[in-house]
């Protein structure tokens, strides 16, 4: 029997590296579940199924312990792109439960799975070690597990030092709309049916948190309101006016992406924000903070120029610099999906007071997280996803 | 052997229908003649009837709405602005207009015979993966490797410019419906797509990909469905062939 050894420590204290050596120690053969599609799934498929035959043993595998992470027939014929970022970690852990690899390393994936999914999850790992495979796991949410070796990472600096107390002394008052959201349906083209006539009321001045389990539709809501999709019936009021965001872009969200790299219009921040900021019309760009300003922010999310290329950065940092542009309050509303994934408790635990600290100034404010701790810290309204429709339910701070 | 097409009359391997249709597709490139296009087209119409039955007439719908267009614009240039073919023989030269909507159609009608050939051989094997087609096919390791390569390349583009898409429409820069904006901004999806092709790339090569060895997996499941060149395989080619040589023959 092997334990699983759980990684802690802070970001940039060098945790990935050690996950990397520990799964390949003693010449094992190791599997690797990234955050994100690109380090979660092989890349050489272009359909679930043909994902898990490239890791599907023909050996017997009578002592491996089983995970189902895709259940249903339609499942297995989708794009491995189209599948949300929770789905893509359970398909990668079906696909290591098929597989004769003797080594399983998570970084930080199983922070983007429902609460069911994740102690599925969590269980699995507890399994791999009983039947001796190696199980190294990195998960911010996690300090410690019955039966789980601790290894602690040490912090040293590297930069990327936060002033969240900064930050949220430069945020501004913002007066945002109301908006309705009457009657909405939303399928596929291929069928599938997402929301079939939703009606909410989103009020600013609160924090509204999404949930429903992984795949129930919470991006796509999100994409709607954006305009990314545009609905099969209903629609959307503004302050009591018609918007068709789908038709005039995007005018009321700024939005931090669940994976940052979703995010960028540019190959470093400054390219990026004059870009939106060439976009806005002349009351959101009034609000447009100066270059010293926004090089102020950057610098407050561990950031100290405007001009590094973005993707030469580790991805935390990253993460971290996607939530810049809802901060800057030009955008009335903003919108964070799954915020804390990858980040310390304490860069989550900043987070959330700056969040609740938007919503008080007048920012309309919704977020998609799974992370329970950190959404108890932040006084919202939940609207959860079931059935193809979206129930508002105020809950207390916890 | 494996399960082969199983909504085809004809159980033919992939490799089979491949090496039909790249006959069919060299017999249309170089039919020039009325005559040898449309015994083509008859032949590929009835190869298409034994092996998709009712899905034929899709397959023959979908490569008609890519030709029309086309069709439609090179009747306007040649028969309408030109009024004659680029080269016209003594026969018809009292005829320029009728001459160039041959001229128009006949290339028109080797475009639909190609899109149709392709199609009913991507039809034909429709309830196989990608990779099991390609694991299918009677060729070697490397060239299976590189064709699965080839996709995975192609996914991924497909999945950054859907990716750049997103950003660029939720930062302000683009609109779902068509609209001047998005014209002003093809350029910055362009790059924006060709950076998150190398960010996904240099994460796989990086990350995922040193530590599963996961390319050496690709050897044992192409080989998991490999099958042989069948003697109905072998028929089906020869009769292609012969069809061909006799379609030019009628030219």
């Amino acid at each position: 029997m092997l334990e699983p050894v759980l990684i802690t420590g802070p970001n940039f204290s060098g945790r990935s590296h050690a996950l990397r050596t520990l799964l390949v120690e003693n010449g094992r053969h190791g599997f690797f579940v990234g955050p994100y599609a690109e380090a979660a799934l092989s890349g050489l498929s272009s359909a679930v199924a043909d994902e898990i035959e490239i890791y599907r043993s023909l050996k017997p595998l009578a002592q491996r312990p089983l995970f189902i992470g895709v259940a249903t027939a339609d499942a297995v014929v989708r794009r491995p792109a189209t599948l949300s970022g929770g789905e893509q970690a359970l398909l990668a852990l079906h696909c290591f439960a098929l597989s004769d690899y003797d080594a399983i390393g998570v970084d930080t994936a199983l922070e983007q799975l429902d609460r069911l999914n994740r102690e599925r999850a969590l269980n699995f790992l507890n399994a791999c070690g009983d039947a001796n495979l190696r199980a190294v796991v990195i998960d911010n949410r996690v300090s410690q597990r019955d039966g789980w070796t601790i290894c602690r990472s040490v912090p040293h600096d590297v930069g990327f030092e936060l002033d969240f107390p900064g930050l949220i002394a430069m945020l501004r008052p913002q007066s945002a709309p109301v908006l309705d959201v009457l009657g909405l349906c939303f399928r596929y083209r291929s069928g599938h049916e997402i929301f079939r006539h939703v009606d909410l009321c989103l009020a600013p001045g609160r924090a509204y948190r999404l949930t429903g389990p992984n795949g129930s539709g919470k991006t796509t809501f999100f994409k709607i309101l954006a305009g990314v999709l545009t609905p099969t019936g209903g629609r959307l009021l503004r302050n009591g006016a018609p918007y068709r965001p789908s038709r005039e872009g995007n005018r009321v969200f700024a939005l931090s992406m669940q994976n940052p790299d979703h995010q960028w219009c540019g190959a470093t921040l400054a390219e990026d924000m004059a870009r939106r900021k060439a976009q806005l019309n002349p009351v959101a760009s009034a609000r447009f903070p100066s270059l010293p300003v926004l090089a102020s922010l950057a610098h407050k999310l561990g950031w100290t120029s405007l001009d590094q290329p973005l993707y030469e950065f580790p991805l935390a940092a990253r993460k971290r610099l996607s939530w810049l542009w809802p901060l800057a309050g030009v955008m009335p509303w903003v919108f964070l999906d799954e915020p804390s994934v990858g980040q310390d408790q304490a860069t989550r635990h900043e987070l959330a007071r700056a969040i609740t600290h938007m919503a008080k100034i007048g920012h309309g404010v919704m977020v998609v997280t799974h992370d329970d701790e950190f959404a108890a810290e932040i006084p919202h309204v939940e609207l959860r996803i079931q059935d193809r429709t979206i129930i508002q339910q105020v809950v207390p701070v916890g | 052997m494996q399960s082969e097409s199983r909504s085809t009359g004809l159980p033919m391997s992939p490799t089979g229908a491949v090496l039909l249709g790249t006959v069919i597709t060299i017999g249309a490139i170089f039919s020039l003649r009325p005559g040898s296009v449309l015994a083509l087209m008859l032949e590929v119409g009835l190869f298409a009837a034994l092996t998709l039955k009712r899905r034929a007439a899709a397959a023959a719908g979908y490569a008609m709405m890519v030709v029309l267009p086309l069709f439609a614009f090179m009747a306007a240039v040649w028969v309408i602005v030109v009024g004659r073919p680029p080269t016209i023989g003594a026969e018809i030269a009292h005829m320029p207009r009728t001459a160039a909507l041959v001229y128009v159609a006949v290339i028109c009608a080797r475009l639909f015979i190609v899109i149709f050939i392709v199609r009913v051989t991507l039809l034909q094997f429709s309830e196989m993966t990608p990779l099991q087609f390609v694991g299918r096919l009677a060729l070697p390791l490397l060239i299976k490797k590189l064709l699965v390569l080839t996709l995975s390349l192609i996914e991924t583009l497909a999945h950054a410019v859907d990716r750049s898409r997103t950003a660029l429409i939720t930062s302000g820069l683009m609109t779902s419906r068509f609209s001047l904006r998005n014209f002003l901004h093809v350029w910055i999806l362009i790059q924006t797509a060709w950076l998150t092709v190398i960010s996904i790339a240099i994460a796989r090569i990086r990350d995922k990909w040193p530590i599963e060895n996961t390319m050496a997996r690709l050897d044992d499941v192409l080989g998991r469905f490999a099958v042989r060149f069948t003697s109905i395989d072998a028929a089906a080619a020869l009769i292609a062939v012969v069809g061909v040589a006799v379609a030019w023959s009628l030219g």
